[in-house]
């Protein structure tokens, strides 16, 4: 059974009197433990699917089913403990006046877990930060570590489903390698379920397994890991897409 | 012909914290050819760019044994001088066009005010010249984004028409700082190949900075790869496979590929002797 | 000394104590740059100490009259700033009235900002139809003139220093509600929001650890500015009557008492309001030092 299920999904904001489509009609289903990528360019609609899943965005028609069960709305506390997400900007995503304990410990604090300290240390050591960082602010940190630490945050919960926003476009390049590393063991170490969306398709490539493809909020063809790496896509877009991806690591 | 010649330039700046050296000792001259220079973010690549237009504010203060542009010297030049030649001998291009227009101005008006105020050229004379620039950087309709405001425009469309912009006085040097990173991919080629393409046949000098070592190589003649405000390794760009710094074999190799192996991406190792220091 | 200092630039605190006191350190570095912001500092300090220890800065008894000493110019021996028509030494009312302008300020600098946080950040943070009836309550109370307001509240509670303190509130807070409401909705979206609504928090645990924090220092900005402006205030209320009663040595009531011999003895009147303006000016310095400071937008780098 799959564990995060999208029908018909559709997201429409509405802005002074107007109202615009950012979702139109997707479907999608992704198993557990799989990692599903969502890819395209900007206002494709693909990041605010995650936010739609998450209550964050307003749906206007569809069903999002998360282990065989409606989401609520609000989406209430029970649902924090199966879904997390981590932001793209990892100078927005933390509050510049907490230290990164505070950060850490909210969670905990909010669900009446005990036991801080220890689980505050050992989420720091999970994802490879010295404990010397724990009371600390974000503008202290880098970029990577400070994404480092929004991946804590939403491990904090022990979630089985992980929603990530664009989480390495921010970052350099080496920095990026140390992230995508890093997803890839939690991944496999807490038995993750990913949702991943993304620009660029090589990264796309090298977490996900399956990856839909969108275009102006809706979605243009899903592609197994095996169709992208041998180009078999079907429609103009993907293939546009993947071209200008695949042109830029050309070998010199 | 050496059209840029920088030694030993030096960025430093007075922070709470003590004092940061941005830029330690940069050296790289430029004729009317493309040089790209990579690094990651801190490495001091975009205050190298900015330094050559003396645009550094405090606390920041620059130093250098010698930096000439066509046989000016920019460290003894008056900032009278340094406004002559800012836009309209060497000119910038940014990374976000959202934040390099004037949100409340419109697009004709911002193209042509430079003519106008400096050039004093007559009204409609600039609004011819705006609109070949317009249609130099392959804007299909500029009769209509003359009037638009920058709000309406898409970001590719945005970059363009700072591209524009930037070329109008006909610089004889570029600097171009992550010109494409805020653009999709498939507006990214685009607006690159026009870039290009007036680069050339202009025969303009460019300083194309990036964080995207791939992209800077196919697309500059020569490439500085700068780490911790140092050059590590420059070298030819058809080149780049054979480079031998351990920083600039990491940046090639750490983007993942489609279709490329699922084992953990390399990294970097920041623990290596070349790291330090 | 060099010991402290480290502790405090520590990179890697080992506490949240210590984390917070470093940011503190760091703030007061920034502000000592800033000589302006340590001149108000300095007027706005020695206010303190001359309201905690005026008896011992004051030569004279505040209110006992001595009418042989009565309008005596400043530099006279014994009382160098001169005495007032009752002859009492203007040197020591100033001191004993630097109680009373600190009182009124401190009371209306506790309450006005709390509720215009409370208002503004709830209003922001809600948005819909809560936002809409308070921004339009607080749109009546800016509607009004300060002064008038002040005046028609005082003239309904009766005159007095609390009375005064109150209408002086109750007139104040519509512009910190508006400032928070302001800065509430350009965090409201920010990521972090998201992330700890994602958590399961709710509105409540999100506006006092989330919201206010970045709204504080916005506002505390505004009170210092507004300190001259509550100093103004209260010293009019003084002036007409309304306010702090004869005979306790306030600032705007010895004006008000003076200006009967404005003409021929100038310094009784000009005394107290030099004393307003100084005060006045040290908060307005310290305020616009502290915005260098505090403002979000400058934090962290």
């Amino acid at each position: 059974m799959a564990l995060i299920e999208i029908e018909n999904l559709s997201v429409t904001y509405h802005v002074g009197g107007r109202s615009i489509r950012a979702v139109e009609d997707v479907s999608l289903s992704v198993a557990a433990r799989e990692s599903y990528g969502l890819v395209g360019e900007s206002g494709s609609g693909k990041s605010t699917i995650l936010r739609a899943i998450c209550g964050l965005a307003p749906v206007s028609g569809g069903r999002i089913r998360i282990a065989g069960a409606p989401v609520k709305t609000p989406r209430g506390k029970a649902f924090s403990r199966h879904v997390q997400m981590v932001f793209q900007d990892p100078y927005g995503s933390l509050h510049p006046r907490h230290t990164i304990d505070r950060t850490l410990a909210e969670p905990l604090a909010i669900h009446g877990i005990g036991d801080t300290d220890a689980r505050v240390v050992r989420a720091l050591d999970d994802v490879g930060l010295p404990p010397a960082f724990r009371f600390r602010y974000p503008h202290q940190l880098s970029g990577g570590q400070r994404q480092r630490v929004a991946i804590a945050r939403a491990l904090m919960l022990e979630p089985e489903i992980l929603l990530l926003d664009e989480p390495t476009s921010a970052l350099d390049a080496s920095v990026q390698a140390e992230t995508l590393n890093l997803l890839n063991r939690l991944r496999a170490e807490h038995g993750l379920t990913f949702l991943m969306v993304s620009h660029d398709l090589a990264v796309i490539d090298h977490m996900c397994d399956r990856v839909l493809v969108m275009q102006h909020g809706r979605a243009v063809e899903e592609l197994s890991r095996a169709a992208l790496a041998g180009a078999q896509m079907t429609t103009d877009y993907a293939r546009t897409l993947f071209e200008a991806s695949a042109d830029r690591m050309l070998e010199v | 012909m050496t059209l840029l010649s920088v030694k030993d330039l030096h960025v430093s700046f007075r922070t709470e914290a003590g004092l940061v050296e941005a830029v330690r000792g940069v050296s790289f001259s430029l004729g009317r050819e493309r040089l790209g220079i990579v690094g990651e973010s801190g490495s001091g690549k975009t205050i190298t760019g900015r330094s050559v237009l003396r645009l550094i504010r405090p606390p920041g203060r620059i130093s250098a044994a010698e930096m000439t542009f066509d046989g000016i010297d920019l460290m003894g030049a008056s900032e009278k001088q340094m406004r002559a030649l800012r836009g309209q001998r060497i000119a910038m291009v940014m990374q976000d066009p959202k934040y390099s227009l004037n949100p409340v101005m419109k697009i004709g008006a911002q193209l042509t005010e430079g003519l106008r105020l400096r050039d004093r050229v007559g009204a409609a004379e600039a609004r011819a010249k705006a609109i070949a620039a317009l249609e130099a950087v392959h804007i299909r309709d500029p009769e209509r984004v003359m009037e638009a405001y920058p709000h309406e425009l898409s970001g590719g469309m945005g970059q363009r028409v700072m591209i524009a912009m930037m070329l109008i006085p006909n610089p004889d040097l570029l600097i171009a700082d992550e010109p494409t990173s805020a653009l999709d991919v498939t507006v990214q080629a685009e607006v690159l190949s026009i870039l290009d393409n007036l680069v050339r046949s202009r025969g303009m000098g460019l300083i194309f900075i990036s964080h995207d070592l791939r992209l800077v190589a196919r697309f500059c003649d020569r490439v500085l790869v700068m780490f911790k405000g140092r050059v590590v390794e420059e070298l030819e760009a058809r080149h780049l496979m054979q480079a031998r710094h351990p920083y600039t074999q990491g940046l090639l190799n750490c983007l993942p590929r489609i279709g490329g192996p699922r084992a953990p991406l390399p990294g970097l190792d920041r623990s290596a002797d070349w790291a330090r220091g | 000394m060099g010991q402290i200092t480290s502790w405090l630039r520590d990179p890697n605190p080992a506490s949240r104590l210590q984390a917070r006191i470093g940011q503190y350190y760091l703030g007061w570095l920034r502000l000592s740059r800033n000589p302006l912001a340590m001149i108000g500092l300095t007027i706005v300090l020695s206010l303190l100490v001359m309201a905690a220890f005026a008896p011992l800065f004051a030569t004279h008894d505040p209110i006992a009259q001595d009418l042989g000493q009565r309008l005596l110019p400043p530099g006279t021996p014994g009382h160098w700033l001169g005495t007032d028509d009752f002859g009492r030494d203007l040197w020591t009312r100033i001191v004993y009235g630097a109680r009373i302008t600190l009182y009124i300020v401190a009371l209306v600098a506790l309450t006005a900002p709390l509720f215009g946080l409370i208002v503004g950040t709830v209003a922001g943070y809600f948005g819909g139809w809560l936002d809409q009836v308070l921004m339009r309550i607080t749109d009546i109370f800016l509607a009004f003139p300060k002064l008038i307001l002040a005046l028609a509240l005082v003239a309904v509670l009766g005159p007095g220093v609390e009375n005064a303190v109150l209408a002086i509130a109750l007139t104040s807070w519509p512009p910190y509600a508006r400032v928070a409401r302001a800065e509430t909705l350009t965090v409201r979206n920010a990521d972090y929001i998201a992330a700890v609504r994602l958590q399961g928090a709710g509105a409540l645990r999100i506006i006092w650890g989330y919201v206010m924090p970045m709204c504080l220092p916005s506002v505390i900005i505004r009170v210092t500015l507004d300190m001259a402006g509550v100093i103004l205030t209260a010293a009019g209320l003084g002036f007409l009557g309304l306010g702090v009663q004869p005979p306790l040595p306030e600032w705007g009531l010895m004006i008000s008492s003076g200006r009967k011999f404005l003409f021929e003895q100038w310094w009784v009147a000009t005394i107290p309001g030099l004393a307003i303006f100084i005060v006045s000016l040290g908060f307005n310095l310290l305020g616009d030092g502290l915005r260098d400071v505090l403002d979000p937008r400058s934090s962290g780098k």
